[in-house]
């Protein structure tokens, strides 16, 4: 397999893109409030696309068919519960927020619990989370460099960092929201193509059941009803209804779309966008199945690399890999939904999907950097600890940061700790539970308190955290409840729990605890409702 | 809590959960439901990919923010 010229030419048209988008948008990046929320005028379609490229990332492109590949059917609910989650946000925290209408999204915390330090203390996970994101993003963007240039991993994860650094430090909110838009577009456009090029390559959904059932019988299997499951991890209900959870609620409390509430034009633009991202991310979830359905069957019957002596099955495939180009270990099946394009063996479907590969990994690191950048600098820096520099210096302050971050996160990718989909896991439960709560809770509960605030980030990140490490390190897999018996073990994915022990935790403190003040209460939880 | 919370809310909840739930609690008692036949394809290519993850989604979001600006439409003719 060599590097062909038709993907080496859509990649670059998708480059010279989103260049020209960051170009014309120069000039509109030079105050604060433009390089933070983009002046707040972005309009609804635009908007929406933009939230659906930020809040899908490798995890979805690469991480969701990869877990077909793995755990079969019963994981397809896991995608129906991430696009089933993003309505909820219309109502729940888009329009409030966008009402409210901060700058950073520790602002929310700040206000509403009326302490400085609640920046600090809920910035914490938000900072693990975002590290996590902005890692696996890098990774992402690795892995589609290597299927476009041939290069090594290494190499790979250091122009993907240099490419998403150029990107963000020259853009701010301004050019992130609108070349975000196109990316959002163009990762859709590359998922429905390729779905359409698995279906037609086996004449119908009929035959890529009949194609995906004949090298894995047990594919269809759901638990209690079929004789084995399709994977041990789904051999029981908590199975299949945890993963619907892990990753259901983002869309309504994650800091990296919130933010993206912030920057739309009003209240009813704000909820029509989430409208848009549901139509945008929804089509790219639907290509992104069938992608998982077929990817064993596509590799196992028409990858090249099958004809090679020693390759017998799809993991020997990606084994071959990661030694011929020093993939690193964890993330190395993350390359199948790569693996089954290849195996299609159309270079003009492969550019599309590295194009779209390399928009969704690039949006959701730019996403994710502008949140950890805003508070690195202007939250923490500034608000908490004084400096007046980012107030002066706002947009050279967040540059720094951007460089930060991306030098911390490149180091990190070179052996990421997990595959992206499990990275994206663990952030997406650390955030729900710890700063999900006092988000949600603190906008419609006038008795959410600042200690409840305080306790519940600090308590749950420590154990959602803990837990997580815990059991992928002693039963070898997060997926397992961390205190299970090792010859029985109970499937809980990600330990999603601590999302539903986090809101009874800090509603149990709350009814304990001194309420916050009447002014307080009532302009930062009764005034941002609906006025019914 | 959640007072202030427009009904069309919990109406949507109840319509994306039902549908969702009640698919897996077939799919969890009857053997080879996933499989069987329905407009001539396995069935949860209708109920799961085009419903479950599009449709109902869709229209659920449709839902919260047209009736949202209904609502609004008619306090603002209301006060007028």
């Amino acid at each position: 397999m060599g590097v062909n010229p038709i993907v080496i030419l859509g990649s670059v048209l998708y480059f010279a893109v989103i260049f020209w988008i960051g170009w014309s948008s120069r000039k509109a990046s030079l105050n604060a409030s433009d390089y933070y929320v983009a002046g707040r005028k972005v309009g609804a379609f635009v908007n929406g696309s933009a939230l659906a490229a930020t809040y899908f990332s490798p995890a979805s492109f690469l991480g969701l068919p990869a877990f077909i590949f793995i755990l079969g059917y019963p994981f397809w609910w896991a995608l129906v519960g991430i696009i089933g989650g993003m309505p909820i946000a219309t109502l729940l925290t888009a329009a409030p927020m966008r009402k409210y209408a901060p700058t950073s999204f520790t602002d929310y915390y700040a206000d509403r619990y009326d302490t400085k330090w609640m920046r600090l203390v809920a910035g914490i996970p938000t900072l693990i989370g975002g590290l996590a994101y902005v890692i696996l993003s890098i990774v992402g963007t690795a892995l589609f460099l290597l299927a476009i240039l041939k290069l090594n991993f290494t190499f790979s994860v250091i122009l993907a960092s240099v490419v998403i650094f150029l990107y963000i430090y020259y853009g701010g909110m301004v050019a992130t929201t609108f070349s975000t838009a196109f990316q959002g577009i163009a990762m859709t456009v590359a998922s429905l193509m390729a779905a359409g090029y698995v279906i037609a390559h086996y004449g119908g959904l009929n035959g890529l059941t009949d194609a995906a059932m004949s090298v894995s019988p047990n594919f269809f299997n759901m638990p209690y009803v079929s004789a084995a499951p399709s994977h041990a991890i789904m051999a029981s209900w908590t199975g299949v209804v945890g993963f619907f959870f892990v990753w259901h609620f983002g869309f309504a409390a994650m800091p990296y779309t919130v933010v993206r509430f912030f920057t739309s034009q009003d209240i009813k633009s704000a909820r029509r966008s989430v409208f848009w991202a549901v139509i945008i991310g929804g089509l790219m979830y639907c290509g992104l199945v069938i992608i998982g359905t077929g990817a064993r069957v596509l590799v196992e019957q028409l990858h090249p690399l099958m004809q090679t002596e020693g390759i017998t099955n799809a993991m020997d495939v990606f084994k071959h890999m990661q030694t011929a180009y020093g993939v690193a270990g964890a993330s190395v099946t993350d390359y199948s939904m790569i693996a089954a394009m290849e195996a299609l063996n159309s270079p003009f479907l492969l550019s599309v999907v590295a194009a779209g590969g390399l928009a969704i990994a690039m949006a959701t690191a730019a996403g994710w950097t502008m949140v950890l950048n805003i508070l690195l600098g202007r939250d923490w820096m500034g608000k908490v600890f004084g400096s007046t520099l980012p107030e002066e210096k706002p947009v050279m302050v967040t540059r720094v940061m951007t460089t930060v971050v991306l030098v911390i996160c490149m180091l990190l990718s070179f052996n990421p700790p997990a595959l992206v989909l499990d990275i994206s896991g663990a952030a997406f439960v650390v955030i729900l539970c710890s700063v999900g709560p006092p988000m949600i809770l603190g906008i419609w509960w006038t008795r959410a308190t600042t200690a409840a605030a305080y306790i519940n980030i600090i308590v749950m990140t420590i154990l959602s955290t803990g837990s997580w490490m815990y059991a992928n390190r002693v039963l070898k897999s997060a997926h397992w409840f961390f205190l299970s018996d090792p010859a029985n073990k109970i499937s809980t994915p990600h330990q999603v729990y601590w999302v539903f022990v986090g809101f009874i935790f800090f509603i149990i403190i709350s009814l304990m605890t001194k309420p916050n003040s009447d002014e307080v209460i009532k302009k930062y939880s009764l005034d941002i409702r609906p006025d019914l | 809590m959640f007072k202030g919370m427009p009904k069309i809310f919990w109406i949507g909840m109840a319509i994306m959960y039902g549908w969702c739930f009640f698919f897996m609690f077939l799919e969890m008692t009857i053997p080879g439901f996933p499989l069987k036949r329905f407009l001539g394809v396995p069935a949860c290519y209708i109920y799961n990919w085009m419903i479950g993850l599009f449709l109902i989604n869709v229209f659920v979001s449709f839902l919260f923010y047209w009736s949202e600006e209904k609502r609004e439409e008619l306090k603002a003719k209301t006060k007028a």
